[in-house]
This record gives C-alpha cells, structure tokens and sequence, in this order.
C-alpha cells in the first residue's frame, strides 16, 4: 500500500472502531446512566473536558500559526490554556449551582426574557457555524491530502462524510466515548511527534521539551530566528489575541455545557484540572511540529514565498510528517486523530446548533404547540441545513483554521462571557442591560469589517480575530450602565443568586 | 414596602462575609497570579527589547529555548494547572472550615 491508501486504511479502521465501542459501550450500560453517560471519575471527566475541546484548531490549525508566525503564535498556546484559569475560578461552580447550562437557557432563566434568550441563541448559532468553518477546513485538507484532490472537492466528501457519519450514529444511537477519543487524539498526535524527534536526531522521550536544540539549528545553519518576540505583530496584537482567546474559551456554549456531566462540584472543579493538563499535553507538542516542519524545509532547500507558506501552514502537521519520511500508517494515525477531533467537534456542534433552533428558536417562538415529533424533525433538518451553510462558507475559507477559529471565541468572549459573568456576580445585572450588552459584542466583534472603511482608527481596536480585550470590557461597562438606568431584576432572581448560587453553605 | 437594608445582594467587589469573602478572595489572588505572568510578562519582554535585560531575556536559555520562549510556550502552561490545584486545594479546604462552622451553628 502507499502512503495515501494507509492513510485512508487508518481513518476508516478509527472512525468504525468508534462506532463498534460505543455500541458494545451502549449494550453494556443500557440507559439507566441517562443523558449523560456513565460517570467516570475526576480523570475521566477531565479527558472527556478535553476531548470536548480538541478540534482542528488544536490538532492542525495551532501547529500551522506558529509555523507561520513563530512567538507571535503562542498567544494561541496561552489564550486556550489560560482561559480554564478564568472559567474555573469565576464561573464553573457557580454556573452547576445555577443549573442552566446551554447558554440561551442559562440568560432566559438569569435575565427573564425572551428576546434576551433569542439573542443569546442566534450568538450560539453563529458561533457554532463560524466554529464549524474551521473544521471543515481542517477536513477538506485531510482529505485533499488523502485522496490527492483538489481543497474544494476534499470539503464537499468531507462534508458528506461528516453528514453520514453523523445520520449512522444517530441511526444506531452510539453513545460518545470522550475518553476513548481523547486516547486516539494524544496518542496519534504525540506518537509521531516522538518517531519525528527521534528521526530528526533530538530528544524524543519527551519531544514537547526536547525541540529546542532544534531551534538553535535553525537560528545557527540557516539563520531562521523563530523565536523573536512579536516579530510578526506587536505587543497590543499579542496580548489582544491572549486575552480574546482566554475570555472565549470561558464563554465558548459546548465548553461550559460540559460541566452537567459532573455529578458534583467538587468533582466538577477538579475535572477543570485534569482536563486543562491533558490539553496542555497538545498544547505541548505543537509548537514542536512548527519548528521540525520549518527545519525540515530548511534543510531541504525548500523556501516558501510568504503566500504559498501560508496557504499550506494548516497541514503542516502531516507535511512535516511526509517531508520527515515516516512511514505511510504513522502519517494515517496522524491524519486519523485530527480528523477524528474535527469529526466529533462538528458533530457535537451541529447537533447543539440544530437543538437551539428546534428548542430556543422553533418551539419558543414560533410554535409553543408543536409536538416532540415535529420538533425532532425541525432538529433534524437544521442539521442539514447548518451543514450546507458551514460548507458554502468553508468552500472558500476567509483565513487560517486558527484565525476563523479565533472569531468565534472573540463573538463568545464579546457576547456570552460578560453575560455570565455579571450574571452570576452582579444581582442588579438586567435583561435590558444584557441585550444591549449582546447587541455592542455583536458590534464589537465585527467592528473591523464593519467600521474598517469608515473609522479605521476605532476598527484598529477591535481586530477580527481579536476584539475583545477592548470589546468585553466595553461590552461589561454597556451592561452595569443600562443595568443602572433601567428597573432591577425581580426580587427573587436576586434571592436565588444570594442564597442558592453563592449562598450555598452560609 | 421594600427594605433597602434588607434586600438580596450580589457583588463581586462587596462580598458577604464567610465563605463568600474567602472565595472571592482567592479568586483575586488566582487572578492576579494569572494577570501578571501572562499579560505582565509580554509587557516586559516588550519593554526591555534593545535593552541589556531584554538580550538576557531572549540569550538566557532554558531546555535549549530562550528564556522569553520557554517561559511563555512552557511554564505559563504549566503555571495555569498550578493556579488551577491552588484555588481548588483552598477552596477545598475553605467549604470544609464553613461547613464545620455551620455545622456547629446548628446544635
């Protein structure tokens, strides 16, 4: 077999084999753990935080930015670490004592409003499909580089892969096994991480720490400094992107919705843990790949113009891989775990985007006698129908896989964190107050294309990718003043915060 | 009739007292510990480029990396999970300081 026919030998052989372990995992439990599946300790519940996370931005898009833009790209590596810091010791135990945990629930029941839960559900949509854009790219690239196709043919079968893979779960009812992903995720991430290292001649026990002497060649022979602090952008740029990125993560829907699994807060706080270690263990190794794959290049002879570097810096990964020579079904279980994790992100948010437009859209708004049939089928035909959207979008990608990420969590940190935030810390925070808080982030987010032409020097503020370091804070002084001008919340919301959300022992 | 005294409050910068004001206290230290070396950090390699301790900053290395690199893409990584065990390690022990107490109140 060559390297292609393992690569697609490998993904199948993954993809399938999660099927068969979650049948034999659904046989073995029957229904009576519920909705959310077999409860599986603090390590469990923290790999199963950080398979929830893992995407294409982690696996492909993260390894490709900092190929690209060397230190300036670990703002990247520390906005996706940093951010659990924020959701862990502001928001987690308090958002399990409150008991909502999707994000338009969560502001229907805080602010008492409808429209305010619209809003918050429409966020929750465009978040969902700018995040799936991201993996779609990363998916159309995996299988352009499998299949030797074109980009936009790779997208469209990966999209139908994707699409069939979800109806054939769904079909068969196949329960998640997030610590099984999570297993395939690191080891088909780290393991050829090591075989490169060893290859390369560099410490490969422990290759996320064992890259440095091979960015001391590449400063030395070929005069490479990867290193240079915010030599592609500057010190506002880094911190703006960090900051986005942290606010993001703590606000991000499918990220605080994991919490409902935790039996208990305790137990919740300390998933938080295990979950960030885990991911840090990626967040590790990509940098590595950056620099063996801008080594392997040097070495190589192989000189990028600026533009045909990047519009190949999401692949890296698996380019790094084949320039290293590995061997054909270690180059597939690279490809295999990264599109696993963009497999199951997409699934994941498809089906939470589809369930808010059935739920908070369909049977809130529109019709508050439809039946559970009727409403499973509006569920079923958003799926397809934020499918076809993500890829229209995704045929023609407007940036890296980590930058339209990047806009999603600046659209999350500029919208649903300052919500949360003043929601749970704030009794006087209100639901006029909250609506035009999401209405500014909304503003605040796209401020770039919007306002670029018009007042290039606010727009300078409020980068696309990066808008929230000026934005939530902005967004959070909006809500405290329309708060204030306006009537407080009912008295009882404020009893509840008081006495259930932060009264719990007292 | 409201009563203003009485009414339920919830403020992240005037806490009640007990277990709220512990909790919230930690949360300053954590986030404080979290502010500085991350964002603090940036802001002094940014400041002392082109200067002796900046070239120290950026020659000094540690695992083969510059100290700037290493810093950022390893130890903030690593200092998040220590911030992360710290804040659960007290606030494990603060609910079990308050839940004693309360217990006590009871009998």
């Amino acid at each position: 077999m060559n390297d292609s026919s393992w690569s697609i030998f490998v993904v199948l052989c993954v993809l399938v084999s999660f099927i068969i372990v979650g049948l034999r995992q659904k046989s073995r439990e029957s229904l009576e753990y519920g909705f959310g599946g077999r409860y599986t300790g603090r390590i469990g519940g923290g790999a199963a935080i950080a398979s929830n996370w893992m995407s294409a931005a982690s696996l492909m898009g993260l390894a490709g930015i900092i190929y690209l833009q060397g230190y300036q790209g670990l703002a990247y590596v520390i906005g996706w670490t940093g951010g659990y810091v924020l959701l862990l010791v502001l928001l987690a135990s308090q958002i399990r004592r409150f008991g909502k945990f999707t994000a338009p629930d969560f502001v229907g029941e805080r602010y008492g409003s409808a429209a305010a839960r619209l809003i918050a559900a429409v966020i929750s949509i465009a978040i969902a499909i700018i995040y799936c854009v991201a993996q779609f790219k990363g998916i159309g690239l995996i299988f352009s580089f499998m299949f030797g196709i074109d980009y936009e043919q790779g997208v469209m079968f990966g999209a139908l892969a994707v699409v069939s893979y979800l109806v054939i779960s769904g079909m068969l009812g196949v329960p998640r096994n997030q610590q099984l992903l999570y297993l395939v995720i690191s080891v088909s991430f780290i393991v050829p991480l090591m075989w490169l290292a060893r290859r390369l001649g560099y410490f490969w026990l422990l290759p996320q720490f064992g890259y440095g002497r091979a960015i001391t060649d590449l400063s030395r022979e070929f005069s490479i400094d990867f290193t240079a602090p915010f030599a592609s952008g500057s010190l506002f740029g880094w911190c703006a992107l960090c900051f986005t990125l942290m606010v993001g993560t703590a606000g991000l829907p499918h990220v605080l919705s994991r919490f409902y699994t935790v039996p208990n807060i305790r137990d919740a706080r300390w998933s938080v843990v295990w979950g960030l270690f885990f991911i840090a263990l990626i967040y590790w190794s990509a940098p590595a790949f950056a620099v063996f794959g801008r080594l392997l290049e040097a070495q190589q002879g192989v000189m990028l113009p600026p533009a045909a570097a990047r519009s190949m810096a999401d692949i890296i990964v698996l380019k790094t891989a084949v320039l290293a020579g590995l061997p054909g079904w270690l180059v597939g279980v690279l490809a295999a775990g990264a599109l696993s994790a963009a497999f199951f992100t997409v699934a994941g948010l498809l089906m939470t985007g589809a369930a808010s437009i059935s739920h908070d859209i369909y049977y809130s708004m529109v019709n508050r006698q439809a039946s559970e049939s009727a409403r499973m089928q509006v569920a079923k035909g958003s799926t397809l129908v934020l499918a076809a959207v993500v890829l229209l979008l995704a045929l023609n990608p407007p940036g890296l896989i980590a930058e339209i990420t990047a806009v999603a969590f600046a659209l999350a940190g500029n919208t649903i964190f300052p919500l949360f935030l003043l929601g749970i810390w704030w009794d006087r925070a209100n639901r006029q107050g909250a609506i035009a808080g999401m209405l500014t982030g909304i503003v605040c987010t796209f401020a770039e294309p919007l306002l670029g032409g018009a007042l290039p020097q606010v727009a300078a503020f409020f980068p696309i990718t990066s808008s929230a370091l000026c934005g939530a804070p902005l967004v959070i002084c909006v809500m405290i003043a329309v708060s204030l001008g306006t009537q407080a919340p009912p008295e009882e919301m404020r009893r509840f915060l008081e006495q259930e959300v932060h009264g719990h022992l007292d | 009739m409201s009563h203003p005294d009485k009414r339920h409050q919830v403020n992240l910068f005037r806490p009640k007292k007990g277990q709220m004001r512990d909790e919230v206290l930690i949360i300053f230290a954590i986030l404080f510990g979290w502010g500085v070396c991350t964002f603090g950090f940036q802001v002094l390699v940014a400041l002392c480029q082109g200067t002796g301790a900046g070239s120290l900053l950026t020659r000094l290395t540690l695992f083969n990396l510059p100290l700037h690199f290493w810093f950022t893409g390893q130890f903030l990584p690593l200092w998040f999970i220590v911030l992360c065990i710290a804040f659960n390690l007290y606030i494990d022990r603060i609910t079990e300081y308050h839940s004693r107490r309360r217990d006590r109140s009871y009998e």
